[in-house]
This record gives structure tokens, C-alpha cells and sequence, in this order.
């Protein structure tokens, strides 16, 4: 008993406890992926039957699309905004109800409340929040007539999309940094208080540092989430629109591939967007995560 | 003790006596009032006879039933009978995965079909792939009530007029005169068949693979152009300019005087309107000094679909038939706005005395529309990829209307990126010989 981790009795029993997630993986997550790597070097008919070889035609239409670089871009801009948002919102939230304020538990509470509420399910509550006539912005366009159009203008769509999506990622985020903070020890604040650190002081160089590691998984969550998540919310919001400003990159492949019927080329860009996340994931790892100091 | 086993003995030749019935499915995409008609008639066909059952499922959408006869068939449990959607028609004919119906059923007179319904399901050389189901085209709709009380006492017929009606709506207050949600179909399709204007080369492909996009050099743009200036102007508002949000919703509730839909939207608009309005449907207006010719239909059409044994495909062949009956299509039409689009369900309306009663009103002008005389630009799209053409036009169309750039430019983008997908599209079916 050199080890002190857990032994099992008969070799081949690990094996089969595991095997049943395995195999849901297996058919659900890595049979995909083949298939659209497959297909992403084919030009493949909808139906079926002669389906071609074309070797990397498919990426270099893919790549000399400039529709393909604006979804793109819009992908990247909503990553940015939307995950620096859905992290600092719930930090300063996490922040307040930490302090030994008059209904702090309550709010903790209540905040982790709309994890439970579907992607889809709040598209079509902020499509209502959000519409120019009958939402909390109509007064805005009473007094300014046409000012807030989601409808047409791409700016005020993406808005909405960011509004929402910021709004679905409090509670995970919330609970997470939370965790965090209640976990840092309170005679570091009392000691801080006691050397005369006022409370800015107290979280910009106690409180944020301790917790640099849920920081940091929050934006690493945040960062891929917001990548794919967000096809919920397109599809009951906006639909991609107005002119196609909303159409982030997995909206284009939903809307390429399953309304178009043209597979390879949504292959070709599921391909190139699963190894866009890989290489964020890695960066993130890479420049930031080596940063952190895990130990207390 | 003896007798059950009998029993049981007589029922096993009985039912090998009619080994060729069958439980077949019928898919198709439609919901509400449409839906329910449907199943009427699944349901009236199985209580009919005896010797087949059809079990129909809805799928949601068009769009969504297509999704899933793609799976379907490339696991090999596709239904007998789908519905699919005009704009799918090249993707489903170059599929090799059906049958056409004139194949299947050699013996029924398909020229019985009218030629704007026929024509757009039927073969560069004139073979009818799928029958036609549930037709309609386009018509335009006023809001007679509103029209009058600005000072319109003639129902405008064409763009010329509308625009002289919108403008007196316009200075009587009306925020709305007429509504648009700029859809492919209503603003680019109906309009150039309607003014005889080539969508593409090739007769709209009908004639090759190899054709390409034309509507932006056409009578089209100009009037996609106006739509935008009547914009401007208040005349014309698209669905998102609406409290509604939606343009036949729009109409309906009496914020908007005009609009040009579907004949399927006229059962809806009507009860809508109820005693508060009065509602005028007719052909969809034309440019003066232009020649009017036939709208295309529009809905969808029934497939029959391959790898499947003959007691299925004779059941299949049975529900056609019995969709195909006049009795059967005046109901259809009745119950749902669509329009019958054969000679004998047409004159079976007349026989009926009601050819003037509001369940069959569309059913005269969108006939009256779609028999209009034809060119081989107006048989129908012949196009591929076309469904995601669609969402390109209202794409680049969308930055138009929000002032991003002209018409005239959305519409060179669009027939460029359409270009795009025909080649992918050639290229793609380079083995097929288009039929």
C-alpha cells in the first residue's frame, strides 16, 4: 500500500464503470468532429451520393469569404466585450453581497436564481424587454423617435445580444467568485484594516489577487462560452439580423449548413472555429494561467 | 377449445390476403389552422378504406422538415410522403432521393394541373416531379375602411396608384399606408414574374447549372429602389417600423392600410378585420405600361420518396389520389386559404354556386393570377442553394432600408455572393445531369 489512492478490486472494473461516459462521448463529441473534418474536405451533397474530394478548396473559399472574416470579427468583439462584462458585473456583485451588508444573504440567493433559466427561454424575455415600442427603452424613442431600432440598426441588436448574454452568465460567475472571496481568511481584511488599508484598498490588493484563480476560470469559461453559447440567444432575439450584423460564427455555420444545406462549407467552418477556441484556450493557459498563484 | 385457434388461423390468411396494405408516413411542415386541415384529411383518408393507414407527423417548419428528410434519408428512415417547399425544389430534384409523382403514377392526367402551379415543379423538359399540395400566390390587400376615410374611393391596382393612395393616407395622418417585410418571395419572386423579369439567367436556370444571377440588372432594382425612397417618404414601412413587429400582424390590427401577402393570409385577415373593416384581396399591382403575366405558386408540393417496398409506394399512390380529389381540395381550400390548382377542382367550385363566397375568393384571383400568360422566365426558379440565397437577399437587402448603403449596391452584392453559391452549387452536382 505504497499509493494512497483508491484501489479497485478487479482490474477491469474502472474500465467499465467509465465506459459509459466513454462511449456518450465518443458518440456525441468525437464522432461529430470526425465527420465534419471529413466533410470539410469534401464537397458533400445533402441527400447524399457523390460526394467529392476537393482537398483544401473548401478552406480556401472559406478563408477568401469576407462574409466568413465579418462573422468572424463580430465573433471577436462579442467575445471581448460580452466575457469582460458577464466577469466584472458578477465580480462587483460578488463583492458587495461578500460584505456583511443588510440583505447580503438574500441576494446570494436570489442572484444564483436565472442559472435555471434556459438560453432560449431568456432570448425571448429580452426580445420583449428590448422592443422599441413595448420595452423598458420605448420612452427613449417617444423623445427621440427611431433612436433605439433593434430591428434595423445592427449596433442596437448586438447590444441586446450582450445585454443578455451578460445577464445569463451572472449567477455561475456570481457563485463562483463568491466562493472565492468567502473563502479568503477575514484576519487578512483585519490585519489590512488594522495597517490602516481603506476598503478599495483592501480589494484591489487583497481580495483580487486571492481570488486570481476564479478569476481566471470565469474568463476562461467566459472567453469559450461566449463563443458558442450565444447561438441560443441569436436565433430567439435576433435571427442573425438586422443585415446580418448579429451573425456570429456559429450562427453562420447553424444558418449555413441546416437552412442552406451546404455542408462542407459548415464543416469547413466548424473546423476552423473548434481549433480558434483550442488556440484561445491554450493561449489563455499559456500567458495567464502561468501567472496565477494557486497556493494561499 | 378449438374455435379461437381457428379464429386466429382465419385472421392469418386474412391478413396475408392483404399483404399489400401498409402503414406508411406522411411528413409535413405546417402548423395551425393549416396543420389541423391536414390532419382532417389524414384522418378522413384512413376512415375511407381499409386498406391503408398513413400516420401524419408535422415537423414545425419547412425548413425544419427538410433538416430532418436529410438525416432521415441518409439513415434510411425516411417517410414514403414528404412535403417540401417551393425554394428546395432543385435541391430535392438533383437529390436522387424521389421518385417523380408522373412516374409513380403514369395513368393521371397532370395537365389537369394548371400551368403556373405545374410549371414550377415540373422538369426543364415538362415532367412533373411533385404534386402540388398546398398552393398559393401572392395578392394584395387593402383595408378599404381606412382607404375611404382618407379620401380613396378606388381600390388602387397598380404601383403608381397605391403610391397616389399612400400619400393621401399619409396627409389624413396614417402612420402606415402600406407594410413590407421586404421577404424574397413578395419583393424579388412574385414581382419579376408578375413584370416577365429574368431572377437569373438560363431562364432561371430552368435551361443549366451554369446560370447566373440577374434581378440586379432588371425592372427589379427600380422598384426595390422606390420601396426605399417610399420609406423615406412614410409611405411604405417595413415590419420592424410597426408596433407589431410583424406586417401581417401589422394589417390586420388596422395600423397598416395595405400590404401584399400570401392568399393563404386571407382567412386570417378577414377574421381579423371582422365588422370593424372591410377587406378588398386582389392581383398584386404592376408598374403601368407594364404587360402583366403569372405570379408563381408558392407553399409546397408532395414528394414521393425512394427505397421503399410497392405495398408502401400503393399506399402512397392512394393518398395522392385521394388528395388530388376536387372534394378534397375544395376543402383544403376552404379550411386554409390555399388555392385548388386543378381544372376540375376549379369547376367543381363553380358548380357549387359559392365561387363568389369568401372561403373560395382567393381561390379566383390567385387561379386568375397564376393562369395569367407566361414567358420561360416565369415557370418558376430553377436554382441552387437557392434557400440560402434567400437569406443573402434579405441580408444585404436589410442594409439597404437601414440607410448602409444603396439598393443598388445591396442587390449587386447579393447577385454576386448568389453567384458564389451557383458555382459551389455546379460544382457540388457535377456529377448530375440537371432533368
Amino acid at each position: 500500500m505504497t499509493s494512497d489512492s483508491a484501489r479497485f478490486g478487479h482490474r477491469w472494473l474502472p474500465i467499465l464503470l467509465v465506459l459509459p461516459l466513454m462511449i456518450l462521448i465518443l458518440l456525441f463529441f468525437y464522432a461529430p468532429v470526425i465527420q465534419a473534418f471529413y466533410w470539410s474536405f469534401f464537397l458533400e451533397q445533402p441527400f447524399g451520393g457523390g460526394s467529392q474530394f476537393v482537398g483544401f478548396d473548401n478552406f480556401s473559399r472559406v478563408l477568401a469569404d469576407p462574409e466568413f472574416w465579418r462573422a468572424t470579427w463580430r465573433t471577436l468583439i462579442f467575445m471581448v466585450t460580452a466575457s469582460a462584462l458577464a466577469v466584472v458585473l458578477p465580480l462587483v456583485l460578488a463583492i458587495a453581497a461578500d460584505r456583511q451588508i443588510r440583505l447580503s444573504p438574500v441576494a446570494r440567493n436570489v442572484l444564483v436564481w436565472p442559472k435555471g433559466v434556459a438560453g432560449a427561454s431568456i432570448g425571448v424575455v429580452f426580445a420583449f424587454i428590448f422592443n422599441p415600442f413595448v420595452g423598458i427603452l420605448a420612452p427613449l424613442n417617444n423623445w427621440f423617435p427611431g433612436l433605439w431600432a433593434p430591428g434595423l440598426d445592427g449596433v442596437d441588436a448586438f447590444i441586446t445580444l450582450i445585454v443578455a448574454h451578460v445577464w445569463s452568465g451572472i449567477p455561475f460567475n456570481f457563485v463562483i467568485l463568491l466562493a472565492g472571496l468567502r473563502a479568503v481568511p477575514h484576519t487578512l481584511y483585519q490585519a489590512a484594516a488594522l495597517d490602516g488599508a481603506g476598503p478599495w484598498r483592501r480589494i484591489r490588493d487583497l481580495q483580487l489577487p486571492l481570488i486570481a484563480p476564479q478569476l481566471f476560470l470565469t474568463l476562461v469559461l467566459e472567453f469559450t462560452e461566449s463563443i458558442t453559447s450565444v447561438f441560443a440567444l441569436i436565433d430567439t432575439i435576433t435571427k442573425g439580423g438586422p443585415g446580418g450584423a448579429t451573425t456570429l460564427l456559429v450562427y453562420k455555420i447553424y444558418a449555413d449548413g441546416f437552412r442552406g444545406y451546404d455542408l462542407s462549407g459548415a464543416s469547413t467552418q466548424t473546423v476552423m472555429l473548434m481549433i480558434f477556441v483550442v488556440l484561445l484556450a491554450g493561449c489563455q493557459f499559456a500567458f495567464l494561467g502561468r501567472r496565477i498563484n494557486y497556493e494561499r | 377449445m378449438k374455435r379461437p385457434i381457428l379464429m386466429a388461423l382465419g385472421l392469418l390468411t386474412f391478413s396475408i390476403a392483404t399483404a399489400q396494405a401498409a402503414d406508411i408516413e406522411f411528413w409535413y411542415g405546417n402548423t395551425g389552422n393549416v396543420e389541423e386541415a391536414i390532419q382532417k384529411q389524414c384522418a378522413d383518408f384512413n376512415s375511407a378504406q381499409s386498406d391503408h393507414q398513413i400516420t401524419c407527423v408535422g415537423q414545425g417548419s419547412y425548413e425544419v422538415g427538410m433538416q430532418k428528410a436529410i438525416a432521415a434519408y441518409r439513415a434510411k428512415r425516411h417517410p414514403v410522403l414528404i412535403q417540401f417547399f417551393d425554394a428546395g425544389t432543385l435541391d430535392i430534384m438533383l437529390s436522387d432521393a424521389v421518385v417523380p409523382v408522373e412516374d409513380i403514377l403514369p395513368e393521371v392526367d397532370w395537365d389537369g394541373y394548371i400551368a403556373g402551379a405545374r410549371s414550377y415543379y415540373e422538369t426543364s423538359a415538362g415532367k412533373l416531379f411533385a404534386q402540388p399540395y398546398n398552393s398559393s400566390t401572392l395578392l394584395f390587400y387593402t383595408n378599404k375602411t381606412q382607404l375611404e376615410e382618407a379620401g380613396v374611393t378606388e381600390t388602387p391596382e397598380t404601383w403608381e396608384e397605391i403610391i397616389g393612395a399612400a400619400r393621401k393616407l399619409k396627409e389624413s395622418g396614417h402612420a402606415c399606408p402600406f407594410v413590407t417585410d421586404g421577404d424574397t418571395w413578395r419583393v424579388l419572386e412574385q414581382f419579376s414574374a408578375r413584370h416577365a423579369l429574368p431572377i437569373a439567367s438560363k431562364h432561371n436556370g430552368y435551361d443549366g447549372l451554369d446560370a447566373e444571377y440577374a434581378f440586379n440588372t432588371t425592372f427589379a432594382a427600380k422598384h426595390l429602389s422606390n420601396l426605399v425612397e417610399w420609406r423615406k417618404e412614410g409611405l411604405v414601412r417595413l415590419a420592424t417600423d410597426t408596433r407589431a413587429g410583424d406586417y401581417t400582424a401589422a394589417f390586420n390590427a388596422g395600423e397598416c392600410a395595405m400590404m401584399e401577402q400570401s392568399s393563404g393570409s386571407y382567412a386570417a385577415a378577414k377574421e381579423a378585420f371582422g365588422e370593424t373593416y372591410e377587406l378588398t384581396a386582389a392581383m398584386a399591382p404592376m408598374y403601368e405600361g407594364h404587360e402583366r403575366h403569372n405570379t408563381f405558386v408558392g407553399g409546397a408540393s408532395i414528394y414521393v420518396m425512394k427505397g421503399h417496398d410497392e405495398a408502401e409506394i400503393e399506399a402512397a399512390k392512394a393518398f395522392l389520389d385521394f388528395l388530388r380529389q376536387p372534394e378534397q381540395q375544395m376543402f383544403f381550400t376552404a379550411a386554409t386559404g390555399y388555392v385548388p390548382v386543378t381544372n376540375d377542382a376549379l369547376d367543381a367550385i363553380t358548380a357549387s354556386g359559392e365561387a363568389d363566397s369568401p372561403k373560395y375568393l382567393t381561390a379566383k384571383i390567385g387561379v386568375e393570377s397564376m393562369n395569367q400568360p407566361g414567358t420561360p422566365d416565369t415557370r418558376g426558379i430553377r436554382l441552387g442553394f437557392y434557400v440560402q440565397f434567400r437569406e443573402i437577399f434579405m441580408e444585404e437587402t436589410q442594409k439597404a432600408w437601414a440607410g448602409d448603403q444603396t439598393m443598388q449596391i445591396a442587390l449587386d452584392n447579393a447577385a454576386s455572393r448568389g453567384n458564389e453559391l451557383l458555382r459551389r452549387f455546379q460544382q457540388t452536382y457535377r456529377n448530375v445531369q440537371l432533368p
